[in-house]
């Protein structure tokens, strides 16, 4: 959906200026979205939209290249923020859409059920269970599809075993009690035709998944309640994690959520002094105004923290709201990223990027 | 019907295209343009949906060779998306294919400068774990 | 090839929960409490079900 922009033609006396610099209100209309109290109001986007008075709109590659900043401002296991200046909102979409639905993960499928008798019915506590985080590196996995026989490269197996005696009182089943079984599934496939050592399992590994993988396979949160059991009942189960994309089934999305905002921008159009100074500071849900005294007893309102406005508009509304402009930077972006556990969250940045680069190679190999 | 988005041209092209039943393409990507010009075609890639197509629609639009370009899903069950390219002169495949490279070197980009970002951040703040410059 | 099942089947007692194997042709009641309603065990067989 091209964003089609009018050529502000502004008549031959106002022609390229020495510098080439934009009169202001065209500056913030290409730069800013203006967040009025009703609706946003947008800008233009193609190069060739200031041609007329020669400033050129592009953003080439060599232009990005230098321009584009990054600021990491949280980073810790689990979750980080940063932010990207000098991007465009479509490849800043086009990450958060890679980051949630196609950048792969590890979670359980395949749930073979050997004896339940807790109040949790099968098919719900199989859908508890694959929405486990797991805390495997997907990259070292690959993809199993219908006709590959399970092995320990594109499968992780889990059992779960517990039971409540008579007497105990309720126990809870956790995600904790899941254990890794490094060799395989346990479980003998249905041919009773079986005689000596070889019996048949659901899968065939051959090797051992403690010799392939460092770190043992196991949840990445172990006190997740999966079930509750009352005395004299039992679970007794046993998975197959394999390899998927968010886009299939939301199980497989890494990270718990991906969001990005434009950094606003709060201006004053007139100054705000003493009472209506004050109103406005209370009126801000996050205190982004604060008041700067002036001496002589006079007050004005300046703005202390623009970065954490939530755009409610509380400010801009009423009768006062004319003093106040909100804007957002167009190509400022601050990106949060929540991790379920399984790549910390530059990793999962990266390997975003690189979905889209592999992206844009396929078609390019596909149109030569 | 907006299946596809047919430009101004001002001759009558003889266009040429795959019949609207055709099986999808092996490769996923169909171009349907005309055999006498070839500065404006609808490319057809498959397995695709706004993740791709808005950014290359982007990148498109700074390439001054661009006369028009934009993209369309003609129906959201299928996983098709048209990118419609109009150039000034050069073949639209070409241009296509350059603004999909200029796409990857953007992205190589960015991913560049976050693994600086991110070391430079390691390094200055290396307590780890728990650091949040907001709450400073 | 007994026509009639050749294993006994086990069932629960409603009331005190006691396995009880009954034969074909057995009074339905528990043998311990006495309680006439039984229920069937659930099947041996491994299910498969899709974490979806």
């Amino acid at each position: 959906m091209p964003k089609k922009g009018t050529k502000k033609g502004k008549s031959a006396d106002d022609e390229p200026k020495e510098q080439n610099k934009l009169p202001e209100h065209l500056e913030v209309q290409r730069t800013r979205v203006v967040c009025k109290a009703d609706a946003p109001t947008e800008g233009f986007q193609y190069a060739g939209a200031f041609a007329a008075m020669g400033i050129d709109n592009s953003v080439s590659v060599d232009k990005f290249c230098k321009n584009f900043k990054v600021m990491v401002n949280r980073l810790t296991e689990d979750d980080m923020e940063f932010d990207m200046i000098g991007i465009d909102a479509s490849i800043a979409n086009a990450f958060r859409r890679i980051l949630i639905a196609e950048v792969p993960t590890m979670a359980i499928e395949k749930v073979l059920m050997v004896d339940n008798t807790s109040v949790i019915a099968d098919e719900v506590l199989s859908h508890r269970l694959g929405l486990i985080p797991l805390d495997a590196d997907p990259r070292l996995f690959e993809y199993i599809s219908e006709n590959d026989v399970p092995n320990e490269r594109n499968t992780i197996v889990y059992k779960l075993h517990v039971s409540c005696k008579r007497g105990s009182p309720r126990l809870t089943v956790k995600s904790g009690d899941l254990e890794w079984l490094p060799e395989g599934s346990q479980l003998p496939l249905a041919s009773p035709a079986q005689s000596g050592d070889k019996q048949k399992t659901y899968t065939s590994f051959g090797q051992s998944q403690k010799d392939i993988f460092e770190k043992p396979l196991g949840v990445k949160f172990k006190d997740i309640t999966i079930a509750r059991l009352g005395p004299g009942q039992a679970i007794e189960l046993e998975v197959h994690a394999v390899k998927g994309v968010g886009k299939v089934h939301a199980k497989w999305s890494p990270v718990a959520t991906a969001w990005y905002r434009m950094l606003p921008e709060v201006v004053f159009r007139e100054e705000i002094r003493d009472d209506a100074a004050e109103k406005l500071v209370k009126k801000c849900p996050v205190n982004v105004f604060d008041i700067e005294d002036l001496g002589n007893g006079e007050k004005r309102a300046v703005v202390a923290r623009p970065r954490a406005c939530t755009l409610c508009r509380e400010c801009v509304m009423g009768p006062t709201g004319e003093q106040v402009e909100l804007r957002r930077v167009r190509d400022h972006f601050i990106f949060t990223i929540e991790s379920t556990g399984a790549l910390p969250p530059e990793v999962l940045f990266t390997e975003a990027v690189r979905n889209l680069e592999e992206k844009c190679e396929r078609v390019i190999s596909e149109l030569s | 019907m907006r299946h596809r988005r047919e430009g101004n041209t001002p001759h009558t092209a003889a266009a040429v295209s795959a019949p609207l039943s055709a099986l999808p393409p092996p490769g996923g990507v169909m171009e349907h343009g005309s055999v006498t010009d070839s500065t404006a075609s609808t490319f057809s890639i498959m397995d695709e949906d706004h993740t791709l197509a808005n950014s290359v629609r982007f990148v498109l639009n700074q390439d001054p060779r661009v006369a028009f370009c934009g993209y369309s899903i003609p129906h959201p069950a299928d996983n098709k998306v048209n990118i419609r390219v109009q150039t000034t002169g050069d073949s639209a495949k070409d241009v296509l294919k350059d603004s999909l490279q200029d796409l990857m070197v953007m992205c190589q980009h960015v991913r560049g400068t976050l693994d600086t970002a991110v070391t430079d951040f390691r390094q200055n703040n290396p307590t780890d774990m728990n650091v949040d410059l907001n709450k400073k | 090839m007994d026509p009639q099942q050749p294993e006994p089947v086990s069932y629960l007692c409603g009331d005190c929960g006691a396995e009880n194997t009954l034969k074909p042709g057995d009074v339905i009641q528990c043998r311990e409490c006495g309680y006439r309603i039984l229920y069937k065990k659930r099947t041996r067989r491994i299910v498969q079900y899709e974490a979806r």
